[in-house]
């Protein structure tokens, strides 16, 4: 009995200690430091996220009472993060968002809180059309602080040339005589990507398929008034498989990431890159000579009712708030976000190759690439796929198109799949 | 009698802790997983309960079965991959032999590298254009061997399989030399003095007498790779087009990609009837109680 006591006494005496740890630890972090955790994907060593970081360090060198802290998740991870601590409800104060069909469940299931109250202060600055994006059921959620173009050609002029074009191809069919040329010269025509099997989607079908559909497609087929099995969609989708068959691509494009596919590109393996505007940054500062890298809008496919000067886009670099954050801590987080979406960021990201929601000038010094990208977004934005679409539809056709390049489907198929998950949706 | 009841209580006492944190952390979450299984949920919203709804969906998905046959490739070629040649391996080495420890030790290190570092390392070795395979092959003139190892829907599941033995193999030559080196010397030398030579030894006195270590390292080998995850999520991330998709990363896509935790959780609960089935099954097959 003597034995069991001595053992109860100790228990106890633990359990007691590990208490009052956690007490004392508690009453420090609370007195009158805010400390807002800020969860993003600012992990790439790239200058808008360089340009996020600073404007941060200047928020925080300019409040004494507050304190935001940054915790950067790798980009293909973040989201499943995100996602898994949202359902465990422990998200943290301040995260990343993106826009539409992403932001949707979060804001749904009423994690994140409504920016209504300080909308005001961006009005004029931003235009609504691009407000819209962070918006569920007409309630702003994040503070758009980029466009994300997702559809851009990047491409190496002297081997463009020496493969015979004097100017970037307009059309798809010189698109494809290209191809078949750099084939001829034993040079990989395009680099791609596609083991996280999204950018066939984001980056070639959001626009290949909005040339051939027009922008009131995607919505329509979405909510019932139009077909997935729609011919013109499946036409978008047999762009890829022809580029496929026709070995545009390199051959390990399904095992290798977008980021490996932007560095063979930018060491000169390959011809072209398709991505989207955040590639701008990362190409202009890797590679070599940064006035033979040019940049062209997607090309116009004979017979496509779409509007060919658009190219697909969203708005981007949206910051949520924790739905359970208290009073206090929601003045802060409040006061943070005017701070950080501010003329000074705006700035600071189109010197950094970023194309801003706001209106700002540009200076002398800003590179031709960056400006010709920044043109094409005044034609007017396509829906971005997987930025509206559900994330079950988001897999079938990033999963479909996978399947297209290996001829284990073909559009017609892939088409069907999506048409008998958007009936279950509706 | 009454000494034996007040220790009964000391140790009762002394297993709680143990006790109540594997309640916590192993058993209530899988009772956890049962409830979210029969519900509709996508994590944020309310839960609406659906009965079997989801089972019936899982069943009627030919993803899942999919799922489940690249389950099933793996398990084989783990059980007749890594423990055949562990086996093998451990033989050979069992011996006076200079440089053992060194043997050893290589043996083992893909046991303790990081998975995510095996999995990079051996994407690196497997690409299709500078890959160390295709590179190596080309070299000496046999250009039309060379393959998209990880990105042909055929290739895809071996070419990770292959990187799945090569991790594990260590692991189990270590234990069948730790089993090797427990045979009493004495019984060896009765054999050799019987005249038996090292092939009949082998197979009629080694092989038997380590053959209850040969199962545990079997039913070790059906569980881990049941729930074999990592590696193929990093590689090639259940791709091409699903063919490397094993039920773990099925249920993590479902679940988390696509925001459907209720289906997700059934999908957990079956990966669990069918890790105690298979394990009831081999435990059958040898005929014994080992777990």
């Amino acid at each position: 009995m003597k034995k069991l006591s001595i053992l109860l006494v100790g228990i106890i005496t633990v359990l007691t200690l590990a208490a009052c740890n956690g007490g004392e630890g508690e009453t420090t972090s609370g007195s009158d430091v805010i400390e807002l955790t800020l969860w993003n994907d600012w992990t790439e060593d790239r200058p808008e996220n360089t340009a996020y970081k600073k404007m941060v360090e200047k928020f925080n060198d300019k409040h004494d009472d507050i304190e935001v802290v940054i915790e950067a998740i790798p980009h293909d991870q973040y989201e499943t993060k995100l996602r898994t601590q949202a359902a465990g409800n422990q998200l943290p104060d301040m995260f990343r968002v993106w826009p539409g069909a992403r932001l949707a469940p979060l804001a749904k299931g009423g994690a994140t809180l409504s920016l209504d109250s300080i909308k005001d202060n961006w009005e004029g600055e931003i235009p609504e059309g691009i407000m819209k994006d962070y918006q569920y059921d007409g309630v702003q959620y994040a503070i758009p602080g980029n466009i994300s173009e997702t559809s851009l050609i990047f491409y190496h002029k002297d081997m463009v040339e020496a493969a015979g074009f004097e100017e970037f191809p307009k059309t798809y069919e010189e698109l494809k005589s290209l191809i078949t040329a750099l084939n001829e010269d034993g040079k990989t025509p395009i680099s791609l990507g596609n083991k996280a099997i999204w950018p066939l989607q984001s980056v070639y079908i959001s626009t290949i398929a909005d040339r051939f559909t027009g922008s009131d497609f995607l919505p329509n087929a979405i909510s019932g008034e139009a077909s997935f099995e729609n011919e013109q969609f499946i036409n978008s989708m047999k762009v890829i498989e022809e580029l496929a068959t026709m070995k545009a691509f390199n051959g390990d494009m399904n095992t290798i990431d977008e980021a490996q596919a932007r560095s063979e590109f930018n060491a000169g393996n390959a011809a072209m890159h398709f991505a989207g505007s955040w590639a701008i940054g990362p190409v202009l500062d890797s590679v070599e000579n940064v006035d033979n890298i040019g940049v062209a809008p997607f090309p116009s496919f004979e017979g496509g009712d779409g509007d060919p000067a658009k190219i697909a886009g969203v708005a981007g670099g949206g910051i949520a708030l924790n739905s359970d954050l208290s009073k206090e801590e929601q003045e802060a987080a409040l006061e943070f976000l005017k701070f950080f979406y501010s003329d000074d960021m705006y700035q600071q990201l189109v010197k950094a190759n970023i194309i801003v929601p706001a209106d700002v000038k540009m200076g002398e010094d800003i590179p031709q690439v960056f400006q010709e990208a920044n043109k094409l977004a005044q034609g007017g934005l396509a829906p971005v796929y997987d930025a509206t679409l559900s994330p079950e539809l988001t897999d079938i056709i990033n999963n479909g198109l996978q399947a297209i390049t290996l001829g284990d489907k073909t559009p017609e198929e892939v088409a069907k799949d999506m048409q008998e998950q958007a009936e279950k949706e509706q | 009698m009454h000494a034996v009841g007040k220790r009964r209580g000391a140790i009762i006492l002394g297993l709680l802790p143990a006790l109540i944190i594997y309640v916590i952390f192993a058993i209530l979450p899988i009772l956890q997983s049962f409830y979210y299984s029969v519900m509709e949920w996508d994590g944020f919203s309310e839960m609406t309960y659906v009965g079997l709804a989801n089972f019936k969906e899982i069943f009627q998905d030919p993803l899942f079965w999919n799922s489940v046959k690249n389950n099933i490739f793996v398990v084989l070629a783990s059980v007749f991959g890594q423990v055949p040649i562990a086996l093998f391996i451990a033989l050979l080495l069992n011996r006076k032999l200079k440089g053992l420890k060194i043997f050893r030790t290589i043996g083992f290190l893909p046991v303790v590298l990081s998975t995510v570092v095996i999995s990079l390392t051996w994407s690196l070795i497997y690409n299709s254009e500078d890959g160390l395979i295709n590179g190596v092959l080309r070299t000496v003139g046999l250009e039309g061997w060379a393959q998209n190892w990880l990105g042909d829907t055929n290739l895809a599941m071996i070419s990770v399989c292959i990187t799945v033995i090569w991790q594990f193999v260590g692991l189990y030559l270590i234990i069948f030399l730790a089993a090797l080196q427990n045979i009493p010397e004495e019984v060896l030398e009765a054999a050799k003095i019987d005249g038996a030579s090292e092939w009949t030894t082998t197979r009629k006195i080694i092989v038997p007498m380590i053959w209850d270590t040969v199962i545990v390292a079997v039913i070790l080998c059906i569980a881990g790779s049941l729930k074999t995850f990592d590696l193929i999520y990093v590689m090639t991330n259940g791709g091409p087009s699903h063919s490397t998709e094993v039920m773990a990363l099925y249920m993590f896509n479902e679940t988390f990609s696509q925001l459907q935790y209720g289906y997700g959780s059934a999908v957990s609960v079956l990966i669990f009837f069918f890790s105690l089935i298979l394990i009831y099954l081999v435990n059958k097959i040898f005929g014994k109680k080992m777990i």
